[in-house]
């Protein structure tokens, strides 16, 4: 089945299963490999993107949910995004792997809370890293909340 | 200096290390060699097989076009910045910028092979010397280049940033490369004193940062070839069972099914996209033949103290007779550790592409000498014809060195006549993988009448099957087994006590068990320090200082160093400082590849759960390369430490793995993280190893901890109160 939509601002048709996950195609059709699998079941937060707006693991997504709409993967961030320039600062990644996910939830969890406190950065990004970035992913976020009102 | 030898630069394959230039390589000379001498000195006097002692180059060094210094890396980036760490030691010497510097994995094709793979965190030491006499090799190199060029002599050029300069004469190294026809070797030049490190020593910001963070880094599972299949295998659900019957015929219908594909007890199923393959592997109808059923409970039973073979890895003084003899009070008690999940974020998995020329592998392995290898006898070629490249690994912690699947993507590419991506599903990553071993302690201490510490014996029982899976074993696991690996870290008893023993029980079981990050020293260190914890309460002394006053012996600079790390934790951590209510503090120590980490920890209890307020990490490294990266890993640790503290388990029902995915399996989160301070020490004159002693000591600390605010002692992980 043939399915229309927007990735990273580009008009996009795919000619595939529409219950394929959204991560799969979003990976092995456009070719975009930022976005992760690391459980298939929306456990640990490696396959998140944001489809209009919202935030979205994307394992778990068919792709015909993305008809018609905006699907936006790390890729789509500019690298002078916030949240990169703030990983970037405090160094986050070690393998890296979970990265992508962790920021897409952040860039996602900043819009609705500029000024966040540690509290509801855990409550609401609630990602898995096996490395133990976590705790400069809560400095991170932080970080990238006080560079977005620059 | 001498010029001893003249190299034409068209036709100079090496040995141990190697430098090419124009587009081919000159040879340097790099003394013994270091894996060779690790694994010399790790297995002393030992009979090695064939594939450990020969070597091909370690590591090798190019200059680009563009004046880049590109360094090719037998040991492999899972995370630990060793990329970062082997950067910097180049740029040392070769007086070149950071930014100049790039650092590759390389593949085995090239002539690479690290027989020992990565781990044990040796990387760095193992190559500290040889990577920098290397650099300051072809530093000295190109400066000959010059000198002839510009018909000066060699002593008035300089370089840095990448240039050699002589007067107003400048070139790049790349120029000079270009240049350059016939290249003179220098004898190994000597190294630069630790005075004038411009890098070594400090903040050096990840070499992989920024692709990383842009999303750019590329892992086995981004990896693609045109016309690429993907697969994935029917899973085993049991232990060691063999397949009896399979129903294909409904995955053979399902959409975009190439084949279903059977061979020496596995199918596969291959498909034209991921979703396909998994969706059609769901209809696979399977019978199997299960040898036993094994649970959780017969598998501790295997695996405890007086079971199984006893190697006395420690024996000083009597411990044992003055454990039974004379005057005092013997204090004894027993500890468990369970099985354990590497549960890196990037499952396992290879991309194939098998042509009659050559076999490609992409895969992040550890060990990539043993994959090729492996490869090369699966698909009844000549390793010649194999070719191992290596992408980023997403998180290795052991996982990534033995049973993965690329023997089986290899040889369904030659099937399939295309290139095959098949990964692990999570579901596999739990289930059908090896496990860190459960282990079990028994610790007994001579208290005398004053208190003092007379004896303490340890015993540790765990199953040893974890070189027979890295080495396919040819390794006497009987002289190795449990000493390399398991007991050989953290077992026996650093202490200054007149009397010590500590002996390991090995034993088989039948379920895989392997390498994990730190593997004898995490249930070691966890029961040799909560029972350290528990001596000094039963003595009713302070938990730091009565460590110290076992540390005694200034001859013995292990127990000198560990005596620094507990001043500084004393001090850093505000150990002497008023404990605020419902707060416990605890402290434990490690000590591994040379390194001494202490973690000094505040917990509370809140809501009936335990919760860590606060971990100081100290950490003697020995020389310290990268504080950055050192921080990085202690953090990391950190987190992975009160993980396993407070979560994580493996345990076992029906053969099988009761762990799918990560519901049933809980990890720390962001809402886990403490205050975490790091202090980095520097006692000694050669970088150890970071990626593992740290640790350690975090589950021995929080169980310290409780003790000291419930009088509770736990001395099972995961703690549950
Ligand atoms: S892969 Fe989607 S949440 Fe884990
Ligand atoms: S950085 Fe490795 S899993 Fe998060």
């Amino acid at each position: 089945m043939k399915i229309s939509f927007k990735i990273n601002g580009q008009e996009t048709t795919l000619d595939v299963d529409p219950q394929m996950p959204l991560l799969w195609a979003v990976r092995d059709e456009l070719k975009l490999t930022a976005t992760k699998y690391g459980c298939g079941k929306a456990l640990c937060g490696a396959c998140t993107l944001h489809v209009d707006g919202d935030m979205l693991r994307s394992c778990s997504i068919p792709i015909e949910y993305a008809s018609g709409k905006n699907v936006t993967t790390l890729e789509g961030l500019p690298e002078s995004h916030p949240v990169k320039q703030a990983w970037m600062e405090l160094q986050v990644p070690q393998c890296g792997y979970c990265q992508p996910g962790f920021m897409m939830a952040a860039a996602h969890f900043l819009q609705t809370h500029p000024n966040p406190t540690d509290a509801d950065i855990q409550t609401n990004i609630t990602n898995i890293c096996r490395c133990g970035t976590q705790s400069r992913i809560l400095k991170a976020v932080k970080r990238a909340a006080e560079l977005s009102k620059k | 200096m001498t010029e001893d030898k003249k190299i034409n630069s068209r036709r100079n394959f090496l040995k141990r290390g190697a430098i090419v230039l124009g587009g081919s390589m000159v040879a340097s000379y790099l003394g013994c060699n270091p894996m060779r001498r690790f694994v010399a000195q790790t297995a002393e006097g030992m009979d090695l097989p064939a594939d450990i002692s020969s070597f091909n180059p370690d590591f090798w060094f190019q200059i680009l076009p563009d004046n880049l210094v590109l360094l090719k890396s037998p040991k492999v980036e899972m995370g630990q910045g060793i990329f970062t760490g082997y950067a910097m030691m180049a740029a040392e010497e070769l007086n070149v910028s950071m930014e100049q510097m790039r650092v590759e994995h390389a593949n085995t094709a090239s002539g690479i092979e690290d027989a020992l793979g990565t781990g044990g965190s040796n990387s760095t030491l193992s190559l500290f010397k040889p990577i920098r006499e290397m650099a300051a090799t072809l530093r000295e190199i190109l400066k000959l280049g010059a000198a002839a060029i510009w018909k000066v002599p060699v002593a008035q050029i300089t370089t840095q940033n990448g240039i050699l300069q002589s007067g107003a004469q400048k070139m790049t190294f790349a120029e000079c490369v270009a240049a350059t026809k016939q290249w003179t070797i220098p004898k190994t030049p000597a190294l630069k004193p630790a005075s004038e490190f411009k890098y070594i020593g400090k903040d050096v910001k990840r070499i992989d940062l920024k692709t990383k963070v842009m999303g750019t880094a590329q892992y086995t599972i981004d990896s693609h070839f045109p016309n690429m299949a993907y697969a994935t295998m029917l899973p085993c659900p049991y232990f060691k069972a063999t397949l009896k019957t399979v129903n294909t015929a409904a995955a053979e219908k399902s959409p975009d099914v190439l084949k279903v594909v059977q061979k020496d007890g596995w199918v596969a199923v291959v498909a034209k996209t991921q979703y396909a393959a998994l969706s059609a592997a769901q209809k696979l109808e399977a019978t199997w033949d299960v040898p036993q059923m094994l649970q959780q409970a017969a598998l501790e039973a295997m695996v405890t103290v007086g079971k199984g073979t006893e190697v006395n890895v420690q024996k000083v003084g009597n411990a044992k007779s003055v454990l039974e003899n004379g005057a005092g009070k013997v204090y004894k008690q027993a500890f468990r550790t369970p099985f354990g999940a590497h549960a890196p974020m990037e499952v396992n998995g290879t991309v194939a592409h098998v042509t009659k020329d050559i076999a490609i592998i992409v895969l992040g392995t550890q060990q990539p000498s043993i994959t090729k290898s492996l490869v090369a006898k699966a698909l009844g070629i000549n390793k010649k014809m194999v070719d191992i490249q290596i992408p980023f690994l997403g998180g290795g912690f052991g996982r990534k060195g033995m049973m993965g699947n690329v023997v089986e993507t290899a040889q369904l590419s030659q099937i399939m006549g295309r290139p095959i991506k098949m990964m692990f599903t999570r579901e596999q990553e739990f289930q059908n993988s090896f496990y860190r071993p459960l282990t079990h302690h028994v610790l007994s201490a001579k208290i005398g009448e004053k208190g003092d510490i007379q004896a303490i014996t340890h015993d540790q029982a765990t199953p040893d099957e974890v070189l027979k899976f890295v080495t396919g074993s040819t390794l006497p696991l009987k002289l190795l087994g449990a000493d390399f690996i398991s007991a050989g870290h953290g077992a026996s008893l650093l202490y200054n006590i007149p009397n010590k023993s500590a002996t390991v029980w090995g034993t088989e079981i039948p379920m895989p068990v392997g390498i994990w990050r730190g593997v004898g020293m995490y249930p070691n260190t966890f029961a040799v320090e909560s029972f350290m914890n528990e001596l000094a309460h039963e003595t009713k002394k302070d938990a730091l200082d009565f460590r110290i006053g076992l540390l005694t012996d200034v001859n013995d600079s292990i127990a000198q160093r560990t005596k620094k790390v507990l001043e500084v934790l004393k001090e850093k951590s505000g150990w002497t400082t008023a404990k605020p209510a419902g707060v416990g503090r605890g402290v434990s120590i490690a000590n591994d590849r040379k390194s001494i980490a202490g973690s000094a920890v505040e917990v509370a209890i809140v809501e009936g759960k335990i919760k860590v307020l606060r971990v100081t990490q100290v950490l003697d490294v020995g020389m310290i390369l990268n504080p950055e990266g050192i921080r990085s890993q202690m953090e990391g640790c950190v987190m992975m430490g009160i993980s396993g503290a407070l979560y994580e388990e493996v345990t076992v029902k029906d053969s099988q793995v009761s762990m799918s995915n990560f519901h049933e399996f809980p990890m720390a989160t962001l809402a886990d993280v403490p205050d975490i301070q790091t202090v980095i020490l520097a006692n000694a004159h050669e970088p150890y190893g970071v990626g593992e002693p740290p640790l350690a000591p975090i589950a021995p600390a929080i169980s310290g901890a409780i003790l000291d605010l419930t009088g509770k002692m736990l001395r099972q992980l995961p703690l549950k109160i």
